[in-house]
């Protein structure tokens, strides 16, 4: 499966919560209707990305996967402004 | 981590401490819900907390930037709810988060406090207890406070049997070494469901042999094998501790293969058939009913032991139950008395006892059966899956043991 997307967020390597804040940041300097594609190596995000997408009321949370990869999985994220 | 020079760190070791001897204090947890719901802190008495993900905080504080929008919504909507006079610990997943959310509450005047390496540290954290030193004996019980598990280190004569060990090795390992003991036998009361067995890897790690009972060698639900190596073992075997012998009971119930272990007339590690509080579940093997009548059987017989026994369980629900030296022991007398279990027991008869069991299960938890797996070699998780998987506190007793240990939510 693969989401299209109009910017890429590296977050792998980051602890909680930097992925989350930088993808908020960024969700900030992209248009509206626009996709983030964040990709993430804590395994947290999966569930916060989700949580965060119905709490903000900007964002929606178009798709999730889990991709593996050396030194463990990394877990991306579609995030679409909404507003 | 730089950067929160203002910030208190608890460790695991200070949050046991303060829980163990009632200091007060509040919790503010910023994970998820369901990891909330799943695995909270937990003391001798009801720690109050409030739980608030991250995320929402760093959302509906409405601010670019990050610090900003956590002190917005402390300030807003937190401060109300958050006492002024104690220690606030903030906890998250893995103690990265709460710097953040204690330092904005530290701006706002609360004495924030945050849990160093967050409830994953709090859960993989372990104490060791001598239960009796005395020449000729001594039996150290290893805890897991945050999941109520418990294990043991039993030695005679500077060879030492490891019971029950948890799935970290570092703590028997040190205790060993601290006490100059050989760990020479590694044996497992029972195929557990709710935690991954350290024992044969503690086995192996030392070079002891590992013990089982071959009923528990066979995962009772996909029915098949164990496939990792294991010595045989059987009711009224006898093990060396010392001058004296550990004196192996078969007691079926929780498990097929559940085997308890008496020392003399003083000891009776019970693994989990009976607990302080109330006694083990019947219904992990999926067969609730028929090993309810084996479990009625196995409990009278351990009624038989002497009054005075003291009874080293394999598990605890709550930190209330500990002794004032954090210990977990009780004579066998005194649980006649206040064991919920272990009253019905005697009150009932068996038809009875077994409808008492059977309305007395907690909910079944899905990731046992997983566990259960792990345990007889059918599955190695890495580490990340192994912690998820054992999340959390046990869930081996009757549903009566976990009423009464839940904290208070705000």
């Amino acid at each position: 499966m693969s989401q299209a997307f109009d910017k890429l967020l590296d977050a792998r390597g980051l602890n909680c919560p930097m992925p989350l804040v930088n993808a908020r940041r960024e969700i900030a300097r992209i248009e509206i209707g626009q996709v983030l594609k964040v990709v993430a190596s804590d395994r947290g995000s999966v569930a916060d990305f989700q949580g965060w997408s119905k709490v903000a009321k900007n964002v929606e949370l178009v798709g999730q996967e889990t991709e593996p990869a050396e030194g463990g999985n990394v877990y991306v994220h579609y995030v679409k402004r909404t507003a | 981590m730089a950067g929160h020079p203002e910030v208190e760190l608890w460790s695991a070791w200070d949050l046991l401490e303060r829980l163990e001897r009632r200091g007060e204090f509040f919790v503010l947890d910023v994970r998820n819900r369901e990891e909330f719901s799943r695995f909270r802190i937990e003391g001798r008495s009801p720690v109050p907390s409030v739980n608030v993900p991250y995320f929402e905080i760093l959302e509906l504080g409405g601010q670019d930037d990050m610090m900003d929008s956590i002190v917005a919504y402390a300030e807003r909507d937190l401060a109300p709810t958050l006492p002024a006079d104690l220690p606030i610990l903030v906890v998250c997943a893995k103690g990265d988060t709460s710097l953040f959310v204690a330092e904005a509450l530290r701006r706002l005047g609360f004495a924030g406090a945050s849990l160093e390496g967050g409830m994953k540290a709090w859960g993989d954290h372990y104490a060791a207890r001598p239960v009796v030193e005395e020449p000729g004996l001594a039996i150290y019980q290893v805890s897991r406070p945050a999941r109520g598990c418990l294990s043991y280190v039993a030695s005679g004569d500077g060879r030492a049997i490891v019971i029950d060990a948890l799935r970290h090795l570092h703590p028997y390992l040190e205790l060993a070494r601290a006490k100059g003991f050989t760990i020479e036998m590694v044996i497992d009361t029972h195929g557990h469901a709710d935690h991954i067995s350290g024992g044969r890897a503690l086995a192996s790690a030392t070079g002891a042999s590992y013990y089982l009972h071959p009923y528990d060698g066979m995962h009772p639900i996909d029915v098949l094998p164990a496939t990792i190596p294991y010595e045989f073992l059987r009711d009224g075997q006898r093990f060396p501790l010392g001058r004296r012998q550990l004196e192996a009971l078969h007691v079926p119930g929780h498990t097929l293969g559940m085997v308890a272990f008496r020392l003399d007339d003083r000891f009776l590690f019970s693994g989990d058939s009976i607990f302080l509080r109330s006694i083990s579940r019947p219904d992990l093997g999926g067969k609730a009913e028929a090993w309810a009548r084996l479990h009625a059987r196995s409990l009278r017989k351990l009624l038989e032991l002497p009054d005075r026994i003291a009874v080293l369980p394999g598990h605890f629900s709550g930190l209330d139950e500990a002794d004032e030296s954090g210990r977990f022991a009780a004579s066998l007398e005194d649980l006649k008395q206040r064991n919920d279990g272990l009253v019905a027991l005697e009150r009932l008869n068996e038809e009875g006892f077994v409808r008492y069991l059977i309305e007395s299960l907690p909910a079944f938890v899905p990731e046992y059966v997983e566990i259960k797996r792990v345990n007889a070699g059918l599955l190695a998780p890495n580490e990340e899956d192994a912690a998820t998987l054992e999340l959390g506190k046990n869930a081996c007793a009757l549903a009566q043991a976990y009423a009464a240990a839940s904290g208070g939510q705000l």
